[in-house]
């Protein structure tokens, strides 16, 4: 078998066109680099570049419009779904997105992300949970877990003083305007197969006129944990998920439940 | 709707009176007169937050706006109305906001992104007594918020202050015209009085022609992506971008000062007031002229850019100058560095919400005319 | 952009016709995540190789054990692999 001349290989993975040639400044082994190619990847198939207007936050994802060859707008921290509602309001045929940390997110900018929720905004929302800000230097968020060294609770968060990690999706997913709130995870291959799936319906309900939708994305920061890339990806599969499980917490778009799933209670117990 | 990135100039959207016969004038409330002129100088989008004493312009943008399949949200608060504003204006939108002190000191984040991202934007000022909670009276202790820089940064922004309700409604079409030209974002700074007080309008308005195309967000169909953004990390970029900002600035200081000057050929003393104060001063003037002293106004209108050339002019022909404002002294700040040792400068200033009455300008022009003259202070 | 060579052992079957990973070795950071996640074990640092963000990129060690699964572009932060399966008709193993 070696005279005939040799067919083509095929393929099966290309880096997706909507990612810039651009390397990032993301450190090695960081979840963003995985959650960019998801968005881009997602972006590609569903044929979305060209009418996308995406909103980037503040945090190490502060350069997300240098990688994503798409529209975008800079948001204040914290402020992302009001920037996002001004764009949906002028821009109904616009695929819109927000992508925004944990601080950005559920510290700074909670009152934005409630009451874009509250209006049921048409626009997806990327919340990457890696528990520290980044950033800034690795000092606590408001998703560090109880315990977690940080440079800003160098003993450890301590509830006494800095409360409990917030549960900011389940609290989102109870309200009408939230059309979808999911929680994945990018800690191995199935998982982050499963969290495409995730921002691949949120971005199908959006198109099909839906509310707000919301896939949060546990992922790691190494060097804010002062861990390897895969003892990261192992914190985050064993340790993080038991403060954050994963699953689809609500869909109401889905014909078979339309009731929102049952509230998780917190497994820290107040001290 | 999709709000269009280019509008033509045109005639006013509005009722459109018999050619014969002039528009006859509606007696409206500043609020709602500011909103129906923004409105009909063709905002595609307002966004606010109630506070007194501004509240009717945003309830009249609530029943206008989706009257007019416009966009209309009355956000959680002020740092919402004014970065959903910031969004808007990304994708070329004719975006007006408004607010009242407390507010506006909540939208100096936005203002900075937006000075630093170049977007246009119209930011209403009805200003109120302060500092802090302060009171729902009028005020213009917002002068040194509004010309200096309001939030961090280097940056400025076109200040208008209109003296009357007839004046304001013109002005909103010139402040759009100034924020699309140069994008940037600019401010009309109103009062508590003005606000509330009711005026004659005629219903005659200007739509000034839009063309954000070049430069809008719109998804990138058949064409490179664009970023706006006011984030540079490297020195010298940022200095640059800095440098191009400082020449627009110095563009608009060249070209877009305005200012009134009213019996200021004759006059020995000058009041130097803007909006509600310009219009105490008046009556002041009046009644000093009918008593014999030759008193006259200087009514900048832009307040940033200052009119310092044109007030260090008439400085030179004057005696002294009095300062009239609603505030502790910040417009005299400016007027003392404009007119320097030219010719003495005098304050006289209300604040909390009190308003100076024309019986109280015209004693501070006898004093001052007294102590000037006094002094044997050239003519 | 840089190609991953199949080790040739002696003794060892044909090395297969086709190249199943094309690796951007330049925008490799070494994370090693596709190491983890690789079941066949054929993926290892190239310590002989500094690139141009100064890490050690990542280098296939057996194109012949690899099936083509792609979990390591799923993995991957960087979007550092291109990765194709054997020809339908040919090809080795």
């Amino acid at each position: 078998m070696t005279t005939a001349a040799p067919e083509a290989r095929r393929l099966v993975y290309r880096r997706p066109s909507l990612l810039t040639e651009q390397s990032t400044h993301y450190c090695p082994g960081c979840g963003h680099g995985i959650i960019h190619r998801l968005v881009a990847e997602l972006l590609d198939e569903l044929q979305l570049g060209p009418r996308t207007i995406g909103v980037a936050s503040v945090g190490c994802s502060v350069f997300a419009y240098d990688y994503l060859a798409v529209d975008f707008v800079e948001s204040p921290h914290g402020r992302a779904p009001a920037v996002a509602t001004g764009v949906r309001r002028m821009r109904p045929d616009a695929f819109v997105f927000t992508y925004q940390g944990d601080g950005d997110l559920a510290a700074i900018g909670t009152a934005e992300i409630v009451h874009a929720a509250a209006r049921g905004e048409r626009f997806s929302v990327i919340f990457v949970n890696n528990g520290i800000y980044g950033m800034t230097g690795g000092q606590m968020a408001p998703t560090t877990l109880l315990g977690q060294r940080t440079t800003s609770s160098p003993t450890g968060r301590d509830a006494r003083t800095a409360g409990y990690p917030i549960p900011i999706t389940e609290m989102l997913a109870i309200m009408t305007g939230v059309s979808y709130a999911a929680r994945g995870s990018i800690a191995d291959p199935a998982a982050i197969g499963k969290t495409k799936a995730m921002l691949k319906r949120a971005f199908e309900i959006q198109l099909a006129g839906g509310g707000l939708t919301l896939v949060e994305i546990l992922s790691n920061c190494p060097v804010g944990w002062g861990m390897t890339p895969a003892e990261s990806m192992d914190h985050v599969a064993h340790d993080v998920v038991e403060t954050y499980p994963l699953g689809v917490i609500v869909d109401r778009l889905k014909a078979a439940a339309p009731a929102p799933a049952e509230i998780p209670t917190q497994t820290e117990t107040p001290a | 709707m999709i709000a269009p990135t280019t509008r033509p100039a045109g005639p006013a959207a509005g009722p459109e009176a018999p050619v014969s016969e002039p528009p006859r004038p509606i007696l409206m409330k500043g609020n709602e007169a500011i909103a129906e002129a923004a409105i009909q100088a063709g905002c595609d989008a307002y966004f606010g937050y109630p506070i007194t004493p501004q509240a009717e312009l945003l309830e009249w943008m609530a029943r206008r706006m989706p009257e007019l399949g416009r966009v209309f949200v009355q956000a959680e608060s002020e740092l919402a109305a004014i970065n959903m504003a910031l969004g808007a204006a990304a994708c070329g939108a004719r975006v007006l906001v408004s607010s009242s002190s407390p507010g506006i000191s909540l939208m100096a984040e936005g203002m900075s992104y937006m000075a630093g991202s170049e977007l246009p934007v119209v930011l209403v000022n009805v200003m109120r007594g302060g500092p802090g909670l302060g009171s729902i009276g009028p005020s213009q202790s917002d002068y040194f918020q509004a010309t200096k820089g309001h939030g961090h940064g280097d940056y400025r922004v076109p200040v208008l202050a209109p003296s009357s309700i007839v004046e304001a409604v013109a002005l909103v079409a010139d402040a759009f015209e100034l924020a699309e030209r140069y994008r940037t974002p600019t401010m009309i700074l109103a009062d508590g009085v003005m606000g509330q007080a009711m005026e004659p309008v005629i219903p005659s308005y200007r739509t000034p022609a839009h063309d954000a195309s070049e430069w809008a967000l719109s998804g990138a169909d058949g064409r490179p992506p664009r970023v706006l953004r006011s984030l540079n990390l490297n020195p010298e970029d940022l200095e640059a971008h800095n440098q191009r900002l400082q020449a627009k600035y110095a563009t608009i200081a060249e070209r877009e000062v305005r200012w009134a000057e009213e019996s200021l050929d004759d006059a020995d003393i000058a009041v130097v007031a803007y909006g509600t104060a310009a219009r105490v001063a008046r009556t002041a003037i009046e009644r000093a002229r009918h008593d014999g002293l030759r008193a006259g106004l200087f009514r900048p209108i832009t307040l940033w850019p200052f009119p310092s050339g044109a007030l260090n002019a008439a400085a030179i022909r004057l005696r002294a100058i009095v300062v009239v404002e609603l505030s502790a002294g910040q417009l005299v700040e400016d007027v003392r560095l404009a007119v320097g040792s030219t010719c003495p400068v005098y304050f006289h200033g209300r604040t909390g919400g009190m308003v100076p009455t024309p019986g109280e300008v015209v004693e501070v022009l006898r004093r001052v005319a007294t102590a000037t003259a006094r002094n044997g202070a050239p003519a | 952009m840089a190609v991953a060579v199949p080790r040739s052992t002696p003794g060892a079957p044909i090395v297969p016709a086709f190249e199943p990973l094309e690796i951007a070795a330049e925008r490799c950071k070494g994370c090693e995540l596709c190491i983890r996640a690789c079941p066949k074990h054929c993926l290892a640092l190239d310590s002989t190789i500094v690139n141009p963000l100064g890490y050690h990129p990542i280098r296939l060690t057996d194109a012949g054990a690899c099936t083509s699964c792609a979990l390591c572009a799923r993995v991957c932060p960087d979007a550092v692999f291109t990765v194709f399966a054997p020809p339908r008709s040919g090809g080795s193993t």
